[in-house]
């Protein structure tokens, strides 16, 4: 068995709505939401012995003030021995849950508590948003001065995608759909609203083939979570969702450098993942896939093996992603339907995974869920971050 | 009724010291690519050693001009401020016949018809008297010129 297979666990969670919160700090959502998260894990304020937020794309405050230092006092937590910040962007998440692991394994920390808040959706204008999102990972040097956006950047991959797999706008469109679908049940959601692949298909064109409603939109969002070592969480809560494997892939930074834009590093982080966790992607309950855009759902989702190449798109178009479906995919609506919160982005899917483990997504629910696979990535995709999640230790 | 807020100016490239003869030569209308005295590999964008071997011992040699779309979009809407007037444009990776990739934007093209792995060669387009940017446009005969 593999040393590090479900040594730590997530045990508590906590999650403000996702929307435009003009009144809401975000100082206010971290708080909220490290407050629900130890809660949830039934852990006195006495017991988190470690705090680690994420940095924040646009909340410069937070960032500046040092606010890791700032939750424990707002908090009143008395027995904080460390704190930092885990940023790499979109995939901060998962980067923080690896770092937090390795702390509670290795005795460092006894409780680790992690938050994420930003303010993208009324802490910005829509077009300081565009123009934020052309500079934050984005070469000042090699891709800035040429356009280059993260419209573009989905744009891209996404030419290339259809010109190899002969992948459809309507197969594109449907993971929107899918993503809806879940979004209607998820009150913490923005769009909940039914939505159709003609709908999406005949949104705003913005830069070829992307489209308005295959495009992310940016909201105030905030998450928490608990982490703690396995033997721990078993006491203290009834399903822990143990960490059963990792993996991942650091394929570029300057997006134009990435060897392969239908593929990223997804296929050697999924390996990793999967031989840590000793599960096969069969094994699967539910997916919870980075999707700021529909391609990398489709990308994703192939990558780690749910499904063969230039398969995905059919999928999601036959509703087998969908609630009741066969391979249930990104299940709170995601950040196409339940908005996207920057560095946030993958926090929500992190959570999400777990509330399924731990039989707390109410309508939303997959029932019987023993296994999650959660995605991540940062910047322009820099990174292929992967793990599963499980009830039980294989 | 007030008008529109002028777009800002572009953004010009933030330069690293080791890559000045890249952009000054791109001023001269010549696309200069580093070069690795040791592996021989083919560098862009250029470093401060070999990604390939870690060698430092960089030279630069003048490049072919000549590659094919790997990928490309055609922006036509929600661009970044600096680009709104510039709309549509286009925006690619090009594989360069030495082997390396970089962004660009792909000019005097009919962008409607422009298809992945086509055929294109550098042409320049001055930024302002400091910068000029290599861009890249369908080679004769590939289908898509305006």
């Amino acid at each position: 068995m593999h040393p590090r297979r479900g040594r730590s666990a997530i045990v508590g969670i906590g999650e403000v709505p996702t929307g435009r919160f003009p009144e809401r700090t975000a100082i206010e959502g971290a708080l909220q939401a490290a407050q629900q998260a130890i809660a949830d894990a039934g852990l006195r304020r006495s017991d988190i012995d470690y705090v680690m937020p994420t940095g924040t794309l646009f909340s410069f405050q937070f960032g500046n003030e040092l606010a890791t230092a700032r939750l424990v006092e707002e908090l009143g937590l008395p027995h904080v021995s460390s704190n930092c910040q885990v940023f790499s962007g979109g995939s901060s998440s998962t980067n923080a849950l690896r770092v937090a692991s390795a702390l509670v394994e290795t005795g460092r920390a006894r409780c680790v508590l992690f938050v994420h808040t930003d303010k993208l959706g009324t802490g910005v204008t829509a077009q300081g948003g565009i123009d934020l999102f052309s500079t934050a990972g984005i070469s000042a040097e090699w891709e800035v001065p040429f356009g280059q956006h993260y419209s573009t950047v989905a744009a891209l991959a996404t030419t290339r995608y259809q010109h190899e797999t002969g992948c459809t706008d309507e197969e594109l469109s449907a993971v929107c759909v899918s993503n809806r679908k879940w979004a209607e049940l998820n009150p913490h959601a923005f769009f909940r609203t039914p939505l159709t692949i003609a709908e999406v298909m005949q949104s705003k064109m913005l830069s070829t083939p992307l489209r308005a409603k295959q495009s992310n939109m940016l909201f105030d969002g905030a998450g928490a979570f608990v982490v703690t070592a396995a033997e721990r969480a078993r006491d203290l809560v009834q399903r822990p969702a143990y960490v059963l494997g990792e993996g991942g892939a650091v394929t570029h930074f300057v997006y134009s450098q990435e060897p392969d834009l239908t593929r990223f590093g997804w296929a050697a982080a999924a390996r990793e993942a999967f031989a840590e966790a000793g599960l096969a992607p069969a094994d699967i309950d539910v997916a919870e896939i980075y999707d700021s855009y529909p391609i990398y759902q489709l990308i994703a989702f192939e990558e780690l093996g749910l499904c063969g190449r230039g398969e995905a798109g059919g999928l999601f178009l036959r509703g087998e992603t969908w609630p009741g479906g066969r391979i249930p995919c990104t299940t709170d609506g995601g950040m196409l339907s339940k908005g996207h919160i920057g560095a946030g982005g993958s926090v929500s899917l992190l959570i999400e995974a777990a509330r399924q483990l731990m039989g707390k997504a109410g309508a939303r629910q997959v029932p019987g869920a023993r296994f999650a696979v959660e995605t991540a990535t940062g910047g322009t995709y820099f990174d292929a971050q992967v793990t599963i999640l499980g009830t039980e230790i294989p | 009724m007030s008008s529109p807020p002028a777009a800002p100016p572009r953004p010009r490239p933030v330069v690293n010291a080791w890559s000045r003869p890249f952009w000054d030569a791109a001023r001269e209308q010549k696309l200069l690519l580093q070069r690795c005295g040791d592996c021989r590999a083919w560098i862009f964008y250029p470093r401060i050693a070999c990604p390939r071997c870690g060698s430092d011992q960089l030279g630069w040699q003048p490049a072919s001009g000549r590659g094919t779309i790997y990928s490309f979009t055609v922006v036509r809407s929600n661009a970044p401020s600096a680009f709104a007037p510039l709309l549509p444009y286009v925006v690619a990776v090009i594989r360069l016949e030495e082997g390396v990739q970089m962004l660009s934007n792909v000019v005097d093209c009919n962008p409607d018809k422009l298809r992945c792995d086509q055929p294109v060669e550098v042409v320049f387009r001055p930024l302002d008297d400091e910068f000029t940017l290599p861009c890249f446009r369908p080679q004769a005969g590939s289908g898509s010129q305006s």
